[in-house]
């Protein structure tokens, strides 16, 4: 049986003023439910898995934007689904950047025997491994997800510039492998 | 207690866990733009010119419902404040309810507090004077936009795009209040595009700029 509200509310308070078991609390009291309302959104286990963590991560994040005697469970709920929906856009995102990947690779050299692998996705996956770690992150953050310069080099600690380098460095020598990996 | 927290969660918590204080309910948050909007609704006619008829439709015409209409435009904000928080998302029938207000707002008080009506720019010049108020306007409202997002990034808008949309509706009824002191044209072209047109621009920028920073964390 769930916890009544008045319970969670100052298991919250608790938490507000900093006590750990408090949040072991709520973990207790949401984890089962949670999981279950997101693998009723993803379909995917081990994924729902992931995103009850980033849950609970945002959930401490944002903890500060729970207005203390205010239902717990709603304000709960309201982040899991938003900690969903980020996934499910930056998921759509990536997929959407390796086909396009792919369908580059696939212009350059339409003839080749590769393109199995190229539909497959490993190229581009095998590609982006060869790159710098750094450079890698970069183009990942800016490509992928969307950031801007300016937030990746808040993100990394460095200059814009260098942001923009390390990004358009990785493309370069991303695509070079790819098309080395056909010729 | 039935689900233990994983232990590298725990630690991950218990690292950055402090005292935490929550912030001050929507409302109260929004009250802070309270100077800003003062200082937009005096510094538009202030930094130009007033109304020439301003002692024809008087002062609580003039000045009452032009504090009354930013003083809406603050409401809106901390509408927008409440769409920020998880959980206190506005229901569909809120959202259309408070944008249609926000929209109407305007055109109503002109409606009022009008000395005449189809007053205009002189021929030739209506496009100028246009672009003139919906400049004047939107200028008007970035200060109250800044200061809105930034109020509204502290929290975690899961819908962005309308918590944007909101606070720039917001604020650009916070703008055009000053806007109101300083024109006199009653004519539907010049209200709708150098007025409606500044409001509504003004909730796209948001809009577009709560889209772009706000799914970040």
């Amino acid at each position: 049986m769930d916890p009544p509200e008045a319970e969670l509310c100052a298991h919250m308070q608790a938490y507000l003023d900093g006590d750990i078991e408090a949040f072991d609390a709520l973990y207790a009291a949401f984890a089962g439910r949670l999981r279950g309302y997101l693998l009723s959104q993803c379909r995917d286990a081990t994924l729902a898995d992931d995103l009850l963590q980033e849950t609970f991560m945002q959930i401490h994040r944002s903890r500060r934007t729970y207005q203390p005697g205010r239902p717990v469970t709603p304000w709960i709920y309201a982040i899991a689904r938003h900690v969903h929906l980020m996934k499910r856009r930056s998921t759509g995102r990536r997929t959407r950047f390796e086909d396009g990947m792919a369908a580059d690779a696939r212009t350059a050299d339409a003839s080749h025997d590769s393109i199995g692998s190229i539909v497959d996705g490993d190229l581009v996956r095998r590609a982006l491994r060869e790159v710098p770690a750094d450079q890698r992150e970069a183009l990942l953050l800016h490509h992928v997800e969307g950031w801007s310069f300016v937030e990746i080099a808040a993100r990394l600690g460095i200059r814009v510039n260098a942001a923009k380098t390390r990004a358009f460095r990785g493309m370069r020598k991303m695509r070079d492998h790819l098309k080395g990996s056909q010729g | 207690m039935t689900t233990p927290t994983p232990p590298k969660l725990r630690d991950a918590i218990r690292r950055d866990l402090r005292p935490t204080r929550p912030l001050r309910p929507p409302f109260v948050r929004a009250l802070v733009l309270i100077p800003i909007a003062v200082a937009i609704v005096l510094s538009v006619p202030g930094l130009r010119f007033f109304r020439s008829d301003m002692a024809v439709i008087g002062f609580v015409k003039a000045w009452g419902f032009s504090f009354g209409q930013a003083l809406a435009g603050l409401v809106i904000v901390g509408v927008a404040l409440r769409e920020s928080i998880p959980g206190r998302a506005l229901s569909r029938g809120a959202v259309v309810a408070t944008v249609a207000a926000g929209l109407a707002i305007p055109f109503v008080l002109l409606a009022v507090t009008a000395s005449a009506f189809n007053v205009g720019p002189e021929q030739g010049r209506a496009w100028e004077e246009g672009v003139g108020c919906f400049r004047v306007s939107a200028v008007s409202a970035i200060p109250a936009l800044i200061a809105a997002a930034f109020l509204a990034a502290r929290a975690l808008p899961t819908r962005p795009a309308l918590a944007g949309a909101l606070y720039g509706l917001g604020c650009g009824l916070v703008a055009d209040a000053g806007l109101r002191l300083f024109c006199e044209y009653t004519v539907p072209s010049h209200v709708l595009f150098g007025h409606g047109g500044a409001i509504v621009g003004a909730m796209v920028f948001g809009a577009v700029a709560a889209k772009i920073v706000g799914p970040r964390r």
